[in-house]
């Protein structure tokens, strides 16, 4: 009989996170939940992947446990191969060098334009007022692949964002490189906390590659603000694996303050 | 020049043979003591209505004695270019000093945010990288630097960054305008008394900043010989020509943390992150602001010498920093 593994929605964002990465390359770090996946991927599965914080640690291998509130500071800069500043981190970014980049959000919408800013109102009143784009919007814009950690509620998926705060595809194909953008970027890649997305080819619009095992991917979309794309095969995601759990909450973040979260669970 | 999208915002501009001029003749070059308390430095060099930078933030290496000091002479009308604002901005807004933020990113606590819906601070979006670009020009002596990121984002709308025609390929790029800040806060491991001054670690723009303000405060956990500077100058972050002050300070980064020196002090910060209202935040800066004359008493009063040897015994990790 299936065993019934429980863990929370960040962890398995978390986890989903990490199993994307891929070694070897190169992976610009957002704030959050992004250093928790960098962390946990490069114990587990890529452990020659290049990190780089926009305060400028070049390689870093952090220090465990993670300290919540650390950026920057001797912890997450451990063991880098270089020590910058901002300026040289995004040339990294804007020259080519960055592979893989990835970011929280607020609001997505279909072609993978993020709002990390404000919801609701307007930009000089907003509703309720949010940290806003700090490097995101660099990282989003430079690197060649990026990824998007979002919590699956239907109202972050929405046809429109209330403030685009780093591109997606924007309008459609070819609206990233007529605006300017680098050529060949842009979203890859959507971890949610019931399902992974990824881009139509041709009309760049978010599309529904796999759910998490039990889930029935009618239901995963049926809520959101707006119809993605359906892979024509839907995939099946396995919930995080025993030592993925016991890296997050023993090691990386035994005092589960940034990986709590609602309780979930699914057949390991 | 073609421009094709620009905002309609105010920014801080001056045009960089006003800034050499200013250069020119009012940044002394002379190796002379400028060791001085904060109190000095601060009511000396920062004016109302004056625009600020620091590095790096609140929770890591910032200028927190200098904030203090600012909020404590009740400055007016401050703006903030604010790469990383974590608690600064907040308590800058409470305290009645910051009525302009340059975002960066507006962390964290409910406090700030509730400000800016209630239209009491304005914000203007350039992000970091736009910010960092600024500073960059600033320090570059060129009225702006041209970028590829910021395109296609509504940044275009809430900053005065521009889209111009490349003159070179005639494609859209963006470009931001040159920041020359009033002042910057630097807080840094060693400094001499000239002003000569390390930093260990990263840091975000803190010689981009210090050459393109028009007043640099240093701020130093250790007063060092300035014969140190020559004999390891691939160490020296700022030369002493850069900079109008320096002022000794000890733990000047608390509650935030000081790399191979102290770490943060998660439960100050907590309370910090934990202010909502005004009464909250009024309590906050009268405990630890107004009602002690200075950073050495509030170090003396309100920390205590058994949290800061707690917090220098928990920055155990030097490597690389020395």
């Amino acid at each position: 009989m299936a065993r019934t593994v429980e863990f929370t929605d960040t962890e398995f964002m978390i986890a989903q996170g990490a199993r994307l990465l891929e070694d070897g390359k190169t992976f610009f770090v957002g704030w959050g939940i992004p250093q928790i996946v960098a962390i946990l991927g490069q114990r587990l599965y890529v452990p020659d992947v290049i990190q780089l914080f926009e305060f400028g640690a070049v390689g870093p291998q952090s220090v465990l446990p993670f300290v919540r509130g650390t950026m920057g500071g001797p912890q997450n800069t451990y063991r880098s191969i270089q020590w910058l500043n901002m300026n040289w981190a995004f040339a990294y970014s804007a020259s080519g060098y960055m592979d893989y980049g990835m970011l929280g959000a607020l609001q997505i919408d279909p072609y993978g334009n993020i709002n990390s800013t404000f919801l609701g109102g307007t930009y000089r009143n907003p509703g309720r007022r949010f940290a806003g784009s700090g490097g995101g919007n660099q990282v989003a814009s430079h690197c060649w692949k990026t990824i998007i950690v979002i919590r699956h509620e239907g109202r972050r998926f929405v046809p429109k964002v209330d403030f685009l705060t780093s591109p997606g595809y924007l309008t459609g194909p070819g609206a990233r490189e007529k605006a300017g953008l680098p050529a060949g970027t842009g979203p890859y890649r959507v971890v949610t906390s019931k399902a992974l997305f990824g881009f139509d080819g041709e009309t760049k619009r978010i599309t529904l590659l796999a759910v998490l095992r039990g889930l029935d991917p009618d239901d995963v979309v049926k809520d959101l603000g707006f119809r993605p794309l359906m892979s024509k095969e839907i995939e099946e995601i396995p919930p995080p694996t025993p030592e993925e759990l016991r890296l997050l909450r023993e090691e990386i973040d035994p005092s589960r303050f940034l990986i709590r979260g609602e309780w979930m669970s699914a057949s390991a | 020049m073609n421009i094709r999208r620009e905002g309609d915002i105010e920014y801080r501009f001056e045009h960089p043979d006003d800034f050499r001029r200013f250069v020119q003749e009012r940044k002394s070059r002379k190796a002379e003591s400028k060791l001085c308390s904060a109190k000095k430095a601060v009511s000396t060099y920062v004016a109302d209505g004056d625009y600020i930078v620091y590095d790096f933030s609140s929770l890591t290496r910032g200028p927190q004695s200098l904030i203090r000091e600012v909020i404590r002479q009740r400055r007016k009308d401050l703006w903030i270019g604010a790469e990383f604002t974590l608690h600064e901005s907040a308590l800058l807004t409470g305290a009645g000093c910051a009525t302009r933020i340059d975002v960066g990113f507006l962390g964290y606590g409910g406090y700030i945010g509730q400000a800016v819906c209630e239209g009491r601070v304005r914000v203007y979006e350039w992000t970091n990288g736009g910010l960092a670009l600024r500073l960059l020009a600033g320090a570059r002596g060129v009225p702006f630097l041209p970028t590829r990121d910021l395109l296609g984002s509504d940044h275009m709308s809430a900053s005065a960054a521009k889209v111009i025609g490349d003159p070179y390929t005639g494609l859209p790029v963006a470009v931001v305008p040159a920041l020359h800040p009033d002042v910057a806060f630097l807080h840094v491991h060693q400094a001499d008394v000239y002003g000569d001054a390390r930093i260990f670690g990263t840091n975000l723009f803190a010689l981009e900043a210090a050459m393109a303000s028009h007043r640099v405060i240093i701020s130093a956990e250790e007063i060092v010989d300035p014969e140190e500077f020559r004999k390891d100058p691939m160490r020296t972050t700022i030369p002493y020509f850069l900079v109008d002050a320096v002022v000794h300070a000890p733990f000047g980064a608390y509650p935030g943390a000081m790399p191979a020196r102290y770490e943060l002090d998660l439960p100050h910060v907590d309370i910090l992150n934990g202010i909502q209202n005004e009464e909250q935040m009024q309590a906050y800066l009268h405990e630890n602001v107004y009602s002690v004359a200075d950073h050495e008493e509030f170090l003396d009063k309100r920390v205590g010498a058994g949290k800061m040897s707690e917090l220098r015994r928990k920055a155990s990790i030097v490597e690389g920093y020395r």
